[in-house]
């Protein structure tokens, strides 16, 4: 019956069954084309591509989507198409929207697949197949340029389908830069010509902005002004770049693009202290002249490269300079949640580096191939692949140094054991406190219960109250202090020195590792093991010993407390404190604050033998109780002098041995930390990675192998197999991508040098070199800087001095064009240059050099400028800037990612989420709030003032001063009347608080 | 670059001011006044001029409200009598899961009888007898879930639509579409929780890539204190204020000017002159929208803000009104904190080990805030252009936690409600299955709310595009249906 009524059918909208031969056009055309086009192609097409299907091109319909090929020609049942289309349960059917295909049309589908599906090519289908991506500008093989005489050569080589050609460009004998006959031929083009140069005290504040981030002094100003020698331009712009002022202005760009900070993010957002050691790196890098080629390599394979090498090593810091989830690499025990977090960590990696470097938009290809450029997302996993076994964490600088250090505190550890082997040989064995406890058992501080069950946070017990401890001989007390009152230890025995807490807890006393608890190491020693034993005190808790029990127990009359306090916390963890206290009878006998975690403390206190009771506690070290797991390794009373009746002989070896282990822990805690950065640690043997559908870690397609894509062609991107070792892949993706023919690494850092002094760049989006990105104002000057850079041993430097140099970046910026305005208003051709305004860092830089409070220590640390409190998520409360520390060169901040510096967001200073290859700038109420009623400016218009006022001369000479500092020129007769009546109304305070808010300063020309 | 695509509806068919009246009925004066004072703000270059929207829209203003740390919906809006049936039975016998923290413990009921409401008859918990009378006026999305079951990219998925840091967030992307209506206020405000910040921190109401002016701005409420950072000079510079200002401004302006007078073509110069003045009626705009004498006696005690403990939120609620009646865009209250070292109880609605003890302060907590904020918007005939959202950034698990008396994260499913603004009243959408566990019945994810919001507002969310890097971002990347049966039928 059914087939009949579809013969039928068919007969009747098809008029002949003669009519599906294989070269039937009319059909297809007539029919089915139509039908794809009305019914699919509005979610299968160019535009969107449900399913990764199109239907809009034979080239695509025949390829099929996620799920298969959707048309099998001959074979209508086992199309996908005609599946779908027919399903019987709604959420499947196609199409979702509108009525379901007619009978009729179903039908004339079925006909068309079980005839052989014949798709006869049209113009669009042609198009579709011959895919012209090859051909953008971007991947061309750089241009040539060869100079004769006064004519120069450019030769745009043949290349991917493209026929290549040659033209000659008159290079005019003044300016002598071919940067200059470019531009100049582009604006001749439009009847422009460039503007006239700016004059001396704008070149110079241009310069000195432009290459330090910082103004230059008045008496710079006036050097430079007076300087009538005809290489003055020229010496100055080497004296800039030769300061060490220049990497300092120059990191802030590349540290944008590697969106580094000194915290995670997320929501565990903890300290990264190690992490300056790579800005570090960058500047210096920048202030050597690196070559850009090398700089990449280290900083994506600096390892790798130079085993050795601190400095290549520190360069990885590149690498994991993003965010990271703490939360969901370590903290989750979801598998799943894990997986999502390390996809999204490699995403970051992968994404860093292929933009920065190529300025492709590789993570568009993380859930389907990428929509405009011929990337794929087999390619994309491909490039994960090469980083798959890396995991960003801190690292040893220098392999060599962490080992001789380890041994060196082998070696002392070692020592130390024997030692106290020894003493207890001779002086006894004392009692170990730990094993007053069952082996694994705690006391619960909520009742003074021996317990086995797991423990957690306690905030609810109340602080201050003895718990009286059943079942555990030699253990009277236990209780939970918080400081702020007196806290009671024993019995009627109140005493003073508890440090206020947060009276919160952490699972219970124990002999075990505290549930959380990272390490049971100190100083080389697990006190897990076997030898030993350990006595969990998380802070805050108390524990008061019976000293007649143990006194009987261990049958000594005085006694000796030893043992070593620490932490069991993770030593890459934020820098937590805690303080440790020793009460004998009721006195405080050891008290040690702040203990960092990297820090332990010997206990060796004597015990008399008519003391009652021994009272140890924990306490948080007023930063909560966060990461607070502090423990006793081998915590034991030893008898005593009087106790171990010794002959004189051995009573003085013991004194000796005593004096021993004391040196003993004084050298082992004269061994530094091994120096360490904030970079990547790799695994011997990265794990397989496979294509994630739709970029989703639990649906896996066909396995990678290290490469990259296959775009640019410029040399091979397949970097091995499985089996490739880790540190291969690095190496090779780093070579490949400063290949000397990959024409992108070079146009795209000519073109960030560009964009900084400029403005805007030859090309407008940095950071896209692709299909979706902008095209090139001056794509042969583009290409004549990159080969430039590749000619001069990729110095930057080199490329810096020929832009400075040109006559268009000495253009005055304030010029009146109505003609160039009407043509370009956005200045693309270069008719001036353009006026800026100064970034965050410059502008906080700026204020602090002429109040004369700029700080230039160079390196290190990061200062900051807040209060860390440890939590579960740490608070970073921001302080007033008032201490010499806090006024170094905002490229030395403390960047903290959950908690911007207000000040620096309000002037556009970008989310370290973001990779920025330009800053924004807006303009704001509260930017004008900001600047000029933020503390940080009124302290410093304070101390502008303070300086100028210490100097000599009537008012009006202050008020020259005042404007030499903020402008480096003099005010004009108006500005110094209304200068004056303000400082005679309100002070010189009042004076450089305006100053400092105007837009000359902010703004330059 | 300003890829703020054009608005092609109104514009192109109607008549401007017959467009404005026209959408003007749920909107009254002021967005009329505001709209057309976008033509004259506009030509001064001001980034948050009023900008035309998509469509005529319903609501001008959103406040949102967030509960961090993830609110059940078990205990809450999410009526589940199958999971009572199983009270104490195991949830997961083969022992295959794995939540976030924990593995399953047993099937755990609401803690909390559920009954009955209004004429709609929706479910509610007797956690919230006050909101308990406003159920004909909300409605509920009950298939939210999230891609992440950490707080962190959770909260910045609720916000932006992703889970990683760096995007912008709901209010930025509004701001972003429509400008400001007011001159005088920011176009986004948030009120965070007096206790600290939520997980994730200040980046939740971030910008992200967009221009940084259309970041949220916090407004803090301890009294005695400027509601607005750098408002006024503070510490050892509170002095400064008053006349005295005024000299150094016109001094500060004289400079500018003539600066500027050279510089005709640099049109940034008299936008930054602009924003001294703008900042000027900051100075005095922000203080009169905080202040809360003002107030009747009977407001403020039917926001409760004179309590100890459920007062704070009283006070951000009423708040948010009076920015709204401000022309305040987009107000976002958080509903808990996260980094504070406050004790006693959890400080947000993350309750893993007593969910009595910390949902039962947080329930009172929101149960009386936003009652008396969607009363009192009511009243005043607000409601209606107002669109009110509560939400949280995931639910939680319909088994126990272990042993214990909470419950752990769950992504799979949670409920979001809204009210106002083109809202059907009594409405719901979406089921979870019989547990709870998981959304069955049309499931969604934040794309959705995000785009029936902006829908409201008049914004297409597939239309409202910034280029960054490479892609033109959206809000709610490449997904998100307006969902279209909780709204009123001419929305």
């Amino acid at each position: 019956m059914k087939a009949l009524l579809l013969s039928s059918l068919l007969t009747g909208l098809l008029s002949a069954p003669a009519i599906l031969r294989a070269d039937d056009t009319p059909l297809f055309d007539g029919q089915i084309r139509p039908l794809l086009q009305k019914r699919c192609v509005e979610c299968h097409g160019a535009k969107k591509q449900k399913g990764e299907l199109r239907l809009d091109a034979k080239l695509f319909a025949f390829k099929g989507g996620h799920d298969g090929p959707a048309i099998v020609p001959g074979k209508a049942a086992d199309s996908l198409l005609l599946k779908r289309i027919t399903s019987r349960d709604e959420d499947t059917r196609m199409p979702p929207e509108g009525e379901p295909l007619s009978d009729t049309e179903v039908a004339a589908l079925k006909a068309w697949i079980e005839a052989g599906a014949l798709w006869p090519e049209n113009d669009a289908d042609r198009a579709a197949s011959s895919d012209t991506r090859g051909q953008h500008w971007s991947v061309q093989p750089l241009r040539t340029f060869h100079a004769n005489g006064s004519k120069l050569q450019v030769t745009q080589p043949a290349a991917n389908g493209l026929p290549g050609g040659t033209k000659t460009l008159e290079l005019p004998p003044d300016p002598a830069s071919p940067i200059d006959a470019f531009l100049h031929a582009a604006l001749l083009e439009k009847g422009l010509a460039m503007a006239p140069e700016a004059d001396r005290r704008t070149l110079i504040r241009r310069l000195s902005y432009d290459l330090h981030g910082l103004p230059p002094t008045p008496e710079r100003v006036e050097r430079f002004c007076n300087d009538t020698a005809p290489r003055a331009y020229e010496r100055l712009v080497d004296e800039l770049l030769a300061s060490p002022h220049f990497g300092e202005r120059w990191a802030r760009h590349w540290l944008d693009i590697a969106h580094y900070a000194d915290t995670h993010g997320f929501e565990r957002d903890q300290l990264r202290p190690n992490a300056w050691r790579y800005r570090d790196y960058v500047i210096e890098a920048f202030n050597a002249d690196k070559p850009y080629d090398r700089f990449l390599r280290e900083q994506i394979a600096g390892d790798a490269l130079a085993p050795n090498s601190a400095e290549a090593r520190i360069a990885t810091g590149f690498l994991a300079a993003g965010p990271w989830d703490f939360v969901g690499q370590v903290e989750a025990r979801s598998d799943v949640l894990k997986r999502a977090a390390r996809a999204g960590d490699l995403d970051d990696m992968v994404t860093q580096v292929v933009t920065s470097t190529m300025g492709i938009t590789i993570n568009c290809a993380r859930c389907h191939d990428h929509k405009l450029d011929p990337i794929t997302q087999k390619e994309y996993y491909s490039l994960c692949s090469v980083f798959a076994g890396v995991k960003r964490g801190e690292r040893e600088v220098s392999a060599e140094d962490a080992g001789r250090l380890s041994s060196q505190k082998a070696r002392l550890t070692t020592a130390l054991a024997g030692t106290r082997a020894q003493i207890t040989k001779l002086a006894g064995e004392g009692i170990d406190l730990a094993k007053l406890l069952p082996e694994g058992s705690a006391i619960d501080l909520r009742n003074g219960a021996v317990t086995t069950a797991k423990q957690g946070y306690q905030s609810n017990i109340q602080t201050n109250r003895l718990q009286k401890v059943t079942g555990v001989p030699g253990v009277l007390w236990v209780f939970l202090p918080d400081g702020r009152g007196p806290v009671t230890v024993a019995d009627k025995q109140e005493v003073k020195g508890v440090p206020p807490t947060s009276g919160n807890f952490w699972d219970a006393i124990a002999n075990r590792p505290l549930n959380a608890q990272r390490s049971t190491k100190l100083g080389g020693t697990d006190y897990a093991g076997k030898q030993h034993s350990l006595l969990a005190m998380h802070a805050n808790s108390g524990i008061t010993f019976d000293l007649a029990h143990l006194r009987e127990k261990g049958g000594f009359t005085d006694a000796r407390l030893s043992g070593l306090v620490g932490f069991g916390a993770d030593q890459a963890a934020a820098a937590t404190r805690a303080d440790f206290t020793v009460f004998v009878d009721g006195a405080l006998t050891l008290q040690r604050l702040k203990l960092r975690k990297d820090e332990t403390l010997a206990l060796d206190v004597e015990i008399p033998a008519t003391a009652k009771t021994l009272t140890l506690v924990a306490t948080d070290g007023g930063d909560g109780i966060g990461s607070d797991l502090l423990f006793i390794g081998d915590a034991r009373l030893l008898p005593g002098a009087a106790t171990t009746a010794l002959g004189e002989k051995d009573a003085a070896e013991l004194a000796r041995l005593r004096a021993e282990l004391q040196s003993l822990e004084a050298e082992l805690k004269q061994v530094p930390e091994p120096q360490k950065v904030y970079a990547v640690v790799p695994s011997e043997k990265p794990p397989v990675l496979k294509v994630q559908r739709r970029g989703d870690p639990e649906d896996e397609g066909p396995e990678v192998t290290p490469a990259s894509f296959a775009w640019t062609g410029h040399a091979p991107a397949a970097f091995g197999g499985q089996d490739t070792p880790e540190a291969e892949r690095r190496r090779a993706l780093a070579d490949w991508i400063v290949h000397p023919a990959n024409p992108l690494t070079p146009r795209v850092l000519a073109n960030r040098l560009w964009h900084h002094h400029f403005g805007q760049g030859i090309v407008t989006t940095p950071s896209d070199f692709g299909l979706g990105g902008a095209k090139p104002s001056h794509p042969e000057l583009l290409d004549w800087l990159a080969a430039e850079l590749l000619q001069a041993g990729w110095s930057m430097k080199h490329l810096h001095k020929k832009i400075l140099l040109s006559a268009a970046y000495r253009q005055a910026s304030t010029i009146q064009n109505s003609a160039a305005s009407n043509l370009d208003a956005q200045n693309r051709l270069l008719w001036r240059q353009n006026a800026r305004r100064l970034d965050a860092e410059s502008l906080r830089d700026a204020v602090l050099l002429v109040s004369g409070r700029l700080n230039p220590e160079r390196g290190g640390p990061g200062f900051r400028d807040f209060k860390y409190t440890e939590a579960y998520a740490p608070i970073y409360q921001y302080i007033p800037p008032d201490k010499p520390e806090l006024w170094r060169r905002s490229i030395y901040r403390f960047v903290v990612r959950t908690t911007p510096h207000q000040f620096m967001s309000a002037l556009d200073c970008p989310d370290p989420a973001n990779l920025t290859p330009a800053r924004m700038q807006t303009t704001t109420a509260l930017q004008a709030l900001t600047l000029s009623n933020n503390e940080f400016m009124l302290r410093q218009a304070e101390a502008m003032a303070a300086r100028i006022e210490a100097g000599d001369g009537p008012q009006s000479a202050r008020v020259q001063r005042a404007f030499a500092l903020a402008f480096q020129r003099p005010a004009t007769p108006g500005e110094e009347r209304a200068a004056e009546a303000l400082v005679g109304g309100q002070g010189l305070f009042a004076l450089c608080r305006m100053l400092i808010n105007t837009n000359e300063f902010v703004y330059l020309d | 670059m300003h890829p703020f695509p054009p608005s092609p509806l109104p514009k192109a068919t109607l008549p401007r001011r017959d467009f404005l009246q026209q959408c003007g009925g749920g909107l009254g004066g002021v967005a009329l006044h505001a709209l057309l004072a976008a033509e004259g703000r506009a030509a001064t270059g001001n980034a948050l001029a009023p900008k035309l929207p998509h469509r005529a829209p319903k609501a001008r203003a959103v406040i949102q409200i967030f509960c961090p740390g993830g609110l059940s919906h078990v205990d809450t809006w999410d009526y589940k009598p199958e999971l009572q049936k199983r009270q104490g039975k195991p949830f997961d016998p083969d022992g295959k899961l794995q939540f976030f923290a924990s593995k399953p413990g047993n099937c755990q009921g609401s803690f909390w009888p559920f009954r009955q409401h209004g004429q709609s008859g929706r479910w509610m918990s007797d956690l919230f007898p006050k909101l308990a009378h406003c159920v004909d006026d909300m409605a509920f999305v009950h298939s939210m879930q999230s891609k992440s079951a950490l707080h962190g990219p959770a909260m910045f998925m609720a916000n932006s639509g992703f889970i990683l840091p760096g995007f912008p967030s709901m209010g930025a992307w509004v701001t972003y579409g429509l400008g400001s209506a007011s001159e005088e206020l920011p176009a986004f405000v948030v009120l965070p929780d007096p206790r600290g910040l939520p997980p994730g921190g200040v980046i939740n109401w971030g910008a992200g890539f967009l221009p940084a002016i259309h970041q949220g701005t916090t407004l803090n409420t301890h009294p005695g204190q400027a509601p607005i950072a750098d408002l006024f000079p503070q510490n050892d510079f509170s002095h400064l204020k008053g006349a005295p200002e005024q000299a150094g401004r016109d001094f500060l302006q004289l400079l500018n000017r003539s600066h500027a007078a050279g510089r005709a073509e640099n049109t940034e110069l008299e936008a930054r002159i602009g924003a001294y003045e703008l900042a000027a009626r900051l100075q005095l705009s922000a203080p009169e929208a905080t202040d809360l004498g003002g107030e009747t006696e009977a407001t403020k005690a039917l926001y409760n803000i004179e309590h100890e403990d459920i007062g704070p939120f009283g006070r951000q609620c009423l708040l948010a009104r009076r920015l709204v009646e401000r022309g305040v865009r987009f107000v976002q209250i958080y509903c808990g904190a996260e980094n504070t070292t406050a004790r006693k109880v959890r400080p947000n609605w993350d309750s893993h080990e007593d969910l009595v003890r910390d949902h039962g302060y947080w329930g009172a907590v929101l149960d009386s805030g936003a009652a008396a904020l969607l009363s009192d918007l009511k009243a005043r005939g607000l409601l209606e252009s107002t669109l009110v959202i509560c939400t949280t950034e995931f639910g939680r698990q319909p088994a126990a936690q272990g042993a214990g008396k909470g419950r752990d994260h769950n992504p799979g499913a949670f409920t979001a409600w809204l009210a106002g603004g083109g809202i059907r009243g009594g409405s719901s959408f979406g089921e979870t299955d019989p547990l709870g566990f998981k959304a069955a019945v049309n499931p969604v994810y934040c794309y959705d709310l995000h785009a029936t919001a902006l829908h409201l507002l008049g914004l297409n969310h597939e239309k409202l595009t910034f280029y960054n890097n490479g892609i033109p971002r959206r809000l709610t990347d490449v997904h998100g249906h307006v969902i279209q049966p909780i709204l009123e039928h001419s929305a």
